[in-house]
C-alpha cells in the first residue's frame, strides 16, 4: 500500500491524535514577570486575566516593550548603558548607543492540568484493525503542561526583543521547543520620515500577527480552525482523490521577516510577513541538510536554510481597523478611558481581514520525459483567507469572531501516458507530472464571549466549527465490513464544539482555569434499522472533555 | 517706669505661653514613616486648616507614601504619571461606609477630597494594585511623623493629659496616655 493510501486508512491514528490534542494545551506565551520586576508593577497593569492584554498592554507592546511615554521615569531598575548618551552626538542619526535591562529580564511559567473524559470515549475501539490491541483512554488524567522560560525587553532606541522557549512539555524535556524568538525594530519609519508608528520591522521566529493570538490566548484549548491542516481526500474507497498533504497550520510559528505598522489601541494596524515554507512538516532536527552544503551556523541540526522545503517564501498579510466608540472625547485620545472608578479599556469595534499564500510541496520518485529516474515535485499553491471582528464593551465584555476559508490546489500525479495514477498505487507507479483537479478546501472559525465578571474572574463561552469535506472522507471506515457510513456526527468532518469556561485569578500571577468541551455524539458502528431499512448508528459516544488547569508565572 | 512695666508684662506673657504650648516627643519602633498624634480631646474642636497638601502619584507610586493631616483637611490628589491612575480607599479604619472612589484623571490633573472623618485611609489604585499609600487623619492638630531614626516631636500641645496614638503601616496602632506639662514623653514599640 502506498504512503498516501496508508494515510487514508489512518482514522484510528486520527482518533489518537484527537485524544492527544485534548490533553496537550496550545503553545502559549504568558505574562512577563520580568516587566513587573523592572517597573515594580503588577501584572494587571498590562493584562486582563493574563496573558490577555488590556489596552495599556497593547500600547506597551506596540512601543517595543516599554511605556509609551516617560518610560525611563517608570523604571524601578535602571537599564545599563552600553555607551554614554553623549556618544550619540557623534552619530546623531544612528541608533547607537543602546541599553540592556538592569536585571536579566527572565520570566518562568508552569502549568498543570487535570482532564476528565467521558467513559464512552472508548467505544471507538471497534475501529482497531483486527489483530491489534485497542487503545486505552483513561477517564481521568493528570498532566503537566509547559515549563517555559521567556525573556523580553527593550535594548533602547526602539529595538525590542522576545524569546520564549518551552524547556519541558508534559514533563518530557525533549519535547521543549523554541516558541517565538525575534528582534523588532520599532518605528523605523522615522528614518525615512514616515508618520510615527507606521513602520516596524521584525526578524526571527514569531507567531504571525493573527487576528486573535493563539500564543497569548486565555483559553486552555486551542482554536480548532487555527490547527486545521489541509489533508486532501485520500480514502481509496471514495472516488474523490486529492493529492494534498499540507501540514501548515495558522497557529504555527514562522521564520522570516515582518513589516508592520499602526497601533492596536486605535485606528489601523497591519502586518506583512514573509516566512519560510514548510508544508511537509519536516522539522529542522529531521532535516540535517546535505553533507556537501556547508552549514553556515555550524549547527548540528541543519544550520541555516535547510528546514524549509522550498525556495518559495510564504506571504501573510493582515489589516485591522479599530473604531473607537468611546463617548468621552478626552478619554478617547488616551490609551485607556478614564472610567468613574478607574482606567478601563475603550468601547470599540474592530474589523479585520487576513490572507496567507503559500505553496505546498510534495515530492515523488518518478521519471523525466526521457524516462530517466527523476524527482517530480508538486508545488500546490494554497491560501487561507478570512475576516475577524471584535466588539469590546468597556472593561468587561468582549465578543470575538473569526472566519477562515482554506483552499489548496490539487495536483494529481499522472504517468507517462498522461493517465491519472490512483493514489494507492503511487508506490509502484512512475509519475512524470501532475494535472489540476478538484481543490481541497475547508472553512470554519470560532466565536466567543469573554466576560470579566470580577477583576479576578473571567467567564467564557466559545463555539468552534470546522467544515472539511476531505476530513469527512478521510474519516470513513476502511474496514471492508464497514459499508461506508462515516461517524454519524463525525469529529473529522464538521467539527462543532461548544466550550464554556471560567477562570479565577488566585493571585495576579496564579490562575485556575476550567473548560468543558461539548462535542456532538459520534458512532463507529452503523447497522440497518430492521423496521425502516435505514442506517442507524450504534454505540454512540462523546468525546466531551472537562479540563482544569492551574498555571503560574513568576 | 512705664517702659519697665511693659517689659515685665511681655516677659510674664511669654513665660505663660511657653508653659501652655508644650511638646510631646519620643521614639517609635519601627522608625521611619510612623505617625503619632493626639487622639480626640473631649469637648474640643479645631478649625480645619486651609492648607491643602498634595498626594502625588508618580512613577507608579503614591508620594508621599504616608501623609498625616488634621480632620477637615482637603487633600489634592495629583497624577504626575503619563499613565492613568485611579485613587480609591475601601474603608477608613475598617469602616467600609467611608470607602470612596475618586475616579480617574490624566497627567497633571488634580482631584480634591475633604477628609471629615478621622482614621487611617489606605489609598489604592485599581489598575496598579501594587500601589499603596496612607493618609492618617488626626482628630487634632497635634501630630507628627517620625524621622529616619524613629524620633518624633509634636509641638504646641497645651498642658494636659492626652491619649497619644502611634501608627505604622502593617502594625497594630498603640495608644498611650501622656501628661503634658511643658513636655511629655512617650515611646512606642509597635508590633504586627
Amino acid at each position: 500500500m502506498g504512503r498516501l493510501s496508508s494515510r487514508a486508512g489512518s482514522t484510528f491514528l486520527q482518533f489518537l491524535l484527537l485524544m492527544g490534542t485534548l490533553i496537550i494545551p496550545s503553545r502559549e506565551s504568558a505574562a512577563i514577570p520580568a516587566f513587573s520586576r523592572l517597573y515594580g508593577t503588577s501584572c494587571s497593569t498590562c493584562h486582563i486575566d493574563f496573558p490577555k492584554l488590556n489596552d495599556f498592554g497593547k500600547a506597551f507592546k506596540d512601543a517595543g516593550f516599554k511605556f509609551p511615554k516617560d518610560d525611563e521615569s517608570m523604571l524601578k531598575i535602571p537599564p545599563v548603558m552600553l555607551g554614554a548618551p553623549a556618544n550619540a552626538e557623534l552619530w546623531p542619526k544612528a541608533i547607537w548607543p543602546g541599553t540592556i535591562p538592569g536585571i536579566p529580564p527572565i520570566g518562568l511559567r508552569m502549568n498543570n492540568y487535570f482532564q476528565y473524559t467521558g467513559t464512552s470515549s472508548g467505544k471507538f475501539a471497534s475501529l482497531t484493525p483486527a489483530g491489534t490491541l485497542p487503545p486505552f483512554v483513561p477517564t481521568t488524567d493528570f498532566e503537566t503542561g509547559l515549563f517555559s522560560i521567556f525573556t523580553a525587553g527593550n535594548f533602547g532606541s526602539d529595538i525590542a526583543f522576545w524569546v520564549d522557549d518551552d524547556i519541558s512539555v508534559s514533563g518530557a524535556n525533549a519535547s521543549g521547543e523554541l516558541g517565538d524568538g525575534y528582534l523588532k525594530f520599532v518605528n523605523i519609519g522615522r528614518l525615512i520620515k514616515l508618520p510615527k508608528n507606521s513602520l516596524n520591522f521584525r526578524v526571527g521566529q514569531f507567531e504571525l500577527e493573527l487576528p486573535f493570538t493563539q500564543a497569548r490566548s486565555i483559553w486552555i484549548s486551542p482554536y480548532d480552525i487555527y490547527s486545521q491542516a489541509n489533508i486532501g481526500a485520500m480514502n481509496s474507497l471514495v472516488p474523490l482523490q486529492q493529492f494534498v498533504n499540507n501540514q501548515f497550520q495558522m497557529a504555527d510559528v514562522g521564520k522570516g521577516v515582518e513589516f508592520s505598522g499602526g497601533l492596536h489601541t486605535g485606528g489601523y494596524n497591519y502586518s506583512i510577513a514573509f516566512i519560510d515554507q514548510n508544508t511537509s512538516g519536516i522539522g529542522q532536527d529531521q532535516n540535517p541538510g546535505s553533507p556537501y552544503v556547508p552549514q553556515a551556523t555550524g549547527s548540528n541540526l541543519g544550520g541555516v536554510g535547510v528546514a524549509s522545503d522550498a525556495n518559495f517564501k510564504d506571504i501573510y498579510a493582515s489589516f485591522n481597523y479599530r473604531f473607537n466608540l468611546e463617548h468621552d472625547k478626552e478619554s478617547r485620545k488616551a490609551i485607556q478611558a478614564a472610567g468613574p472608578t478607574g482606567p478601563r479599556d475603550h468601547t470599540y469595534l474592530n474589523f479585520g481581514t487576513y490572507y496567507f499564500y503559500g505553496r505546498s510541496v510534495q515530492r515523488l520518485l518518478g521519471a523525466a520525459s526521457d524516462g530517466t529516474a527523476a524527482l517530480v515535485t508538486a508545488r500546490e499553491p494554497f491560501y487561507r483567507v478570512g475576516g475577524n471582528m471584535t466588539f469590546n464593551y468597556r472593561c468587561c465584555l468582549q465578543f470575538n469572531a473569526l472566519y477562515m476559508y482554506g483552499h489548496d490546489n490539487n495536483l494529481l500525479p499522472i504517468d507517462a501516458a498522461g493517465d491519472l495514477i490512483p493514489l494507492q498505487n503511487l508506490s509502484t507507479a512512475v509519475p512524470v507530472g501532475f494535472i489540476h483537479s478538484t481543490p481541497a478546501t475547508f472553512s470554519g472559525g470560532f466565536a466567543d464571549v469573554e466576560w470579566l465578571a470580577y477583576p479576578w474572574m473571567m467567564v467564557l463561552m466559545r463555539y468552534d466549527g470546522v467544515n472539511s469535506t476531505s476530513d469527512r472522507i478521510n474519516g470513513l471506515q476502511t474496514n471492508p465490513s464497514f459499508t461506508g457510513a462515516p461517524f454519524n456526527a463525525p469529529f473529522a468532518s464538521t467539527r462543532n464544539r461548544f466550550t464554556p469556561g471560567v477562570q479565577f485569578l488566585i493571585h495576579a500571577n496564579i490562575k485556575a482555569s476550567f473548560e468543558y468541551q461539548f462535542r456532538p455524539s459520534q458512532s463507529v458502528v452503523i447497522a440497518t434499522n430492521p423496521v425502516t431499512g435505514l442506517p442507524i448508528a450504534l454505540n454512540p459516544f462523546h468525546t466531551n472533555t472537562a479540563v482544569a488547569g492551574l498555571e503560574w508565572v513568576y | 517706669m512705664m517702659r519697665s512695666f511693659l517689659l515685665m508684662v511681655l516677659l510674664i506673657g511669654a513665660v505663660a505661653v511657653t508653659a501652655v504650648a508644650g511638646t510631646i516627643e519620643g521614639t517609635v519602633s519601627p522608625g521611619k514613616s510612623s505617625v503619632v498624634y493626639v487622639d480626640t480631646i473631649q469637648g474640643k474642636t479645631f478649625p480645619a486648616p486651609s492648607q491643602q497638601p498634595i498626594m502625588d502619584q508618580k512613577g507608579l507610586m503614591f508620594s508621599p507614601h504616608v501623609m498625616v493631616i488634621q480632620v477637615g483637611t482637603t487633600v489634592e490628589f495629583l497624577n504626575s504619571d503619563s499613565v492613568q491612575h485611579n485613587v480609591f480607599w475601601p474603608s477608613i479604619s475598617g469602616n467600609k461606609k467611608l470607602g470612596h472612589n475618586l475616579g480617574t484623571w490624566p497627567k497633571g490633573d488634580k482631584r480634591p477630597f475633604k477628609f471629615d472623618n478621622n482614621g487611617v485611609v489606605s489609598l489604592l489604585c485599581n489598575v496598579h494594585p501594587e500601589m499603596a499609600g496612607y493618609i492618617v487623619v488626626s482628630p487634632t492638630p497635634y501630630f507628627a511623623e517620625t524621622d529616619a531614626s524613629g524620633n518624633y516631636k509634636i509641638e504646641n500641645v497645651p498642658d494636659g493629659k492626652y491619649n497619644v496614638v502611634a501608627w505604622h503601616e502593617g502594625m497594630k496602632p498603640q495608644t498611650k496616655s501622656v501628661d503634658v506639662s511643658g513636655t511629655g514623653k512617650a515611646d512606642f514599640t509597635l508590633s504586627k
